[in-house]
């Protein structure tokens, strides 16, 4: 196609120059992904063991620093709930912008808070929960729900406005010709939006979990932190973000290779759901 | 098809999401009946959080607490800031400091009762370094130490470093200074020690928790501040003596009251402890000792807790094991504490401080022993 | 031009609505009930905190709290000034070396990169949004500030004529903190970009070709007009979560509450000093006041950015409208 029209040299350089600038742009963008991969693989692959995995951190000042099994334990258990709060409710709320609430005033208000919303910090959403879960002292002091209620609402905006963006882009012809055939507007709903959106609602729902998995802040004063395994999310619990954090801070190098080895397990584990996200994505795509 | 079981997937998950959230409230509801013990079952933890300072040897008793006792002690570091913050808000079992809590802390903390302090062992705060081509302890004196923190020392070849170690090599490295960003009772001993030598740090920063610091990087924790020794060439900071061994830092040794430089040590950490007099609610320093081989920045550390632990809102189950704990701080862990260069307290302190917690109650009752 | 006037919430009606049944009411209001429910939840988030930051307005003002350059809890002193030109800056940065290059890479991927690397490259620049804030962090505590303190030292040194650059350079630093954020906000941008790219009609841009343009001349004339107003957006996403990032920026920028004179200095953060400071401000009010507050003013900056952002997305999409045509007459 560009060979249609001779192009005058000048034009032809400009055009070699930016296609040079735009690729480079691009390699430049990977350089920190090669430089993080690299690091966590060289400082974090050796603190991997068995033992790492089944061991909780022993809490000794000297020797063995012990594993990160309560951390890993406690991200799954804190995001899972998380998940199961903002992921239904995010959904919900695009799903009432895009089919009911259009161009609406209330729609405009919801709309607007639930950006409002994604500008929020992370950290302020952990001050919140602290203040009105934990300082009251409802149902105990730290506990792992009430992180888990945190991230949820750093997760909720998230889901809600690629599940909006994703709703949107499902072509109006579609919801015409269903309405035109005489289907009610919850079966349209159900059985032409939804399944046309949903491997972004997936996507968009999966890397909203993989998002509040890595998150740190919300956690810092909610769930708080703790050596032991626990499976009760009422206990103050441990978590992958957490332990870095605690460990980063630390001098001991034993201490420092266990926040290597824990990011690179946090990493994979984020990972694995990103690679789900697409594996349903793919999927879905061919049904 | 596999839309609709995406769906009904989807849906279910919606469902049970409620149905979880509901089941979390219902039963932190319930729990909060009870207080804190909700979180626990039979008393089989405790919760505290606080200084850094003795963390090692916190977390070291701890683990030699829960073979023990069977109760595992769960203490976080967070610095004594928020030590005295989370106790006071009731968020944990027991907190920590090492400077004991002001008249304004006490009178916040009174609404859940009356705060009592426990000293539990001394500990010494050096001033670590991390200078290449100074592998032995410099000699400073306090008021060195303050111009140093005052950003007025730059180099460390500086003419006041220099004339107290003659024949020491001192590099021209720049110095960078490493300091707390928490409120922490590190930073106050040390702090006080300062400003007992330096008019101008006196006037200037002065004493406290936290202070505005003229010039270096914050970091959270003795851990974080031994962090940043230890990444940064020509650092220096103040950290308990646990942290400076552990990362092999060498540290300096500092001109006390009578004029001689002492370097830290259990010896000279212990000899801060000697004629101190000590106030009937224990809040006391042993900043600047007199003893002619004291170290000057020593420091105790404190646990807190209510006088009545049960109306600050324990069960009896807890208010037992926080006891044997205390008992255990007091006893089987004073000889631990030095295996990590912490100094027992001096007898006149230890029998106050078994008093107190002899003292402690449930409800008006006496706890008993679990 | 059909696709041109799907935009945020801007889908003309359908027609007439079918016959309401009880399944059709349930899912209606079922639906603004969860909207209603968030909103309330929202609304109590805000009042919420707005109340307990009150001590801190009421005993200093808003505008002394916000203009201050005091942050000394030790003294009961907050004034967040110091806060918020950290704020500022290295998110200033993370949207300088960030959005170019996130730009550039979507346009590279949607429109130069050869098909059979166009996913794989999509997948590699999504990889830097697995990795958390923390983990971002860690790197750039044991990483970042070691390798690069030589290269600043030499910028500092050899550039000290510029504002805002000399003087010795500190390890952690607003210029870390802002490449750290940039490489977080990257991977946002450019989907974001590429998402808005995706949607240019073919038609656009095969015309553009048609009329012998190259293809930077076609990005240029069809496709970047097309997706200005995307990539504001995508772009003001970046600002909003550089702004609230927390965790990677205290453990690289040094925590220190004063304003540096250098981009190599040490500073704070509105977010980063509330990690560090919460949990010791339980048991003092004006301290848990200023802290909340701190909390608020990045919500205000939030909201500021958004409200200019959405002006300038607004006058793109009606500048488009009228550019576009023109650009291809041209």
């Amino acid at each position: 196609m560009t060979t249609i029209a001779p192009v005058a040299s000048r034009r032809r350089r400009t055009d070699r120059a930016m296609r040079g600038v735009l690729l480079v742009c691009t390699l430049l963008a990977l350089v920190p992904l090669v430089f993080v991969v690299y690091y966590l693989l060289e400082q974090g692959l050796g603190a991997l063991s068995w033992s790492f995995f089944t061991s909780d951190p022993s809490g000794r000042f000297l020797g063995d620093p012990g594993g990160v099994r309560s951390a890993i334990i406690g991200t799954v258990l804190i995001v899972g709930l998380a998940s199961l709060l903002a992921v239904p409710l995010g959904i919900g709320i695009a799903l009432y912008l895009v089919e009911y609430g259009k161009a609406s005033r209330f729609a405009h208000v919801v709309r607007y808070f639930v950006d409002v919303m994604t500008g929020v910090p992370s950290i302020v959403f952990g001050l919140f929960i602290y203040i009105v879960l934990v300082l009251s002292g409802i149902g105990g002091n730290f506990a792992g729900w009430k992180g888990s209620i945190a991230l949820a609402l750093l997760m909720l905006p998230v889901v809600s406005r690629s599940a909006e963006v994703v709703l949107t882009l499902v072509p109006d012809s579609l919801r015409e010709s269903a309405l035109a055939l005489g289907s009610p507007r919850w079966r349209v709903v159900a059985k032409v939006v939804l399944p046309t959106a949903m491997p972004g609602l997936v996507t968009g729902s999966l890397l909203a979990i993989a998002r509040g998995a890595g998150e740190t802040a919300p956690l810092l004063f909610t769930a708080f932190a703790v050596n032991s395994t626990t499976w009760n999310l009422g206990n103050q619990m441990n978590s992958l973000p957490i332990q870095i954090f605690n460990d980063v801070r630390q001098a001991q190098s034993n201490i420092v290779e266990r926040a290597w080895g824990a990011a690179l397990t946090l990493v994979l584990m984020i990972l694995a759901l990103t690679l789900l996200a697409r594996l349903i994505q793919r999927r879905s795509r061919i049904a | 098809m596999r839309t609709t079981q995406l769906l009904t997937a989807l849906l279910s998950i919606a469902v049970l999401g409620f149905g979880v959230a509901a089941c979390g409230s219902d039963s932190s509801s319930g729990g909060g009946g009870s207080s804190s013990s909700s979180t626990t079952t039979g008393g089989g933890s405790l919760n505290g959080a606080g200084a850094t300072f003795p963390l090692p040897v916190y977390q070291e008793w701890a683990a030699r607490f829960k073979d023990k006792s069977g109760t595992s002690v769960n203490y976080q570091g967070i610095g004594s800031g928020g030590g005295i913050a989370q106790f006071t808000a009731g968020t944990v079992d027991f907190g920590a400091t090492d400077s004991a809590m002001k008249d304004e802390e006490i009178t916040a903390a009174k609404k859940k009762g009356d705060p009592v302090h426990v000293p539990t062992v001394f500990g010494a705060v050096t001033v670590s370094y991390n200078v290449k081509g100074v592998d032995k302890g410099l000699k400073l004196d306090g008021s060195t130490v303050a111009d140093i923190f005052l950003g007025k020392v730059k180099t460390w070849d500086d003419q006041a470093i220099a004339s107290q170690n003659s024949g020491a090599k001192l590099p021209s490295t720049k110095i960078t200074v490493c300091h707390r960003s928490d409120e922490s009772g590190t930073t106050k001993n040390f702090t006080q020690f300062l400003g007992v030598y330096s008019k101008v740090w006196e006037s200037g920063p002065g004493s406290d928790k936290s202070v505005e610091w003229p010039t270096g990087t914050g970091a959270k924790g003795n851990d974080g501040v031994a962090a940043c020794i230890k990444q940064n060439d020509g650092a220096i900071g103040y950290v308990e003596q646990a942290y400076a061994l552990a990362n092999k830092f060498t540290f300096a040794s500092v001109k006390n009251k009578s004029g001689a430089y002492v370097e830290p040590t259990l010896e000279s950490t212990s000899a801060a402890g000697e004629g101190l007099q000590v106030p009937a609610d224990l809040r006391f320093s042993p900043i600047d000792a007199p003893g002619k081989t004291a170290y000057p920045i020593t420091a105790a550390t404190f646990l807190l807790v209510y006088q009545d632990v049960c109306k600050a809102g324990l069960s009896s189950g807890k208010a037992q094991s926080l006891k044997a704990w205390l008992d255990y701080a007091e006893g089987d862990g004073q000889g631990a504490a030095k295996e990590l260069y912490y100094a027992a307290l001096p007898d006149a302190v230890h029998t106050a401080a078994m008093k107190k917690v002899a003292g402690l109650q449930c409800n008006g009752q006496p706890i008993k022993s679990a | 031009m059909e696709a041109a006037t799907i935009q945020h919430g801007g889908r003309p009606d359908t027609g007439r609505p079918p016959p309401s049944r009880l399944p059709d009411r349930l899912l209606r209001w079922g639906l603004t009930g969860i909207a209603a429910g968030v909103l309330v939840l929202i609304g109590y988030f805000f009042i919420r905190l707005y109340l307990e930051s009150r001590p801190v307005f009421s005993a200093y003002g808003i505008i002394d709290f916000v203009l201050t350059d005091a942050w000394i809890p030790s003294k009961d002193r907050f004034g967040a000034l110091p806060l918020i030109v950290g704020t500022l800056i290295t998110s200033g940065i993370a949207l300088l070396i960030g959005v170019p290059v996130a730009v550039a890479s979507a346009l590279y991927v949607t429109e130069l990169a050869p098909v059979r690397i166009r996913q794989p490259l999509i997948i590699l620049v999504e990889l830097l949004a697995a990795v958390p804030s923390v983990v971002y962090g860690l790197w750039g505590v044991f990483v970042l500030i070691p390798k690069l303190k030589p290269a600043e030292q030499w910028v500092s040194d050899s550039f000290s004529f510029l504002p805002f650059v000399g003087g010795t350079v500190a390890g952690p630093n607003y210029f870390i903190a802002g490449l750290i954020l940039a490489i977080m906000i990257l991977p946002i941008v450019a989907a974001i970009s590429r998402e808005v790219m995706a949607t240019v009609p073919v038609e656009q841009k095969e015309a553009a070709l048609a009329l012998g343009a190259t293809r930077w001349e076609m990005i240029r004339m069809a496709v970047l007009p097309y997706s200005r107003a995307g990539i504001s957006g995508a772009a003001m996403l970046g600002l909003g979560r550089a702004i609230g990032e927390t965790i990677a920026a205290t453990l690289v920028i040094g925590n220190a509450p004063q304003i540096a004179d250098s981009i190599f200095g040490q500073g704070y953060t509105l977010a980063a000093v509330i990690a560090n400071e919460f949990g010791e401000a339980a048991a003092t009010p004006t301290h848990r006041a200023a802290l909340i507050a701190a909390g608020l003013v990045l919500f205000v900056l939030t909201l500021v950015i958004n409200f200019v952002a959405r002006y300038f997305v607004n006058r793109s999409q009606r500048a488009m409208t009228r550019s576009v045509p023109t650009g291809m007459a041209g």
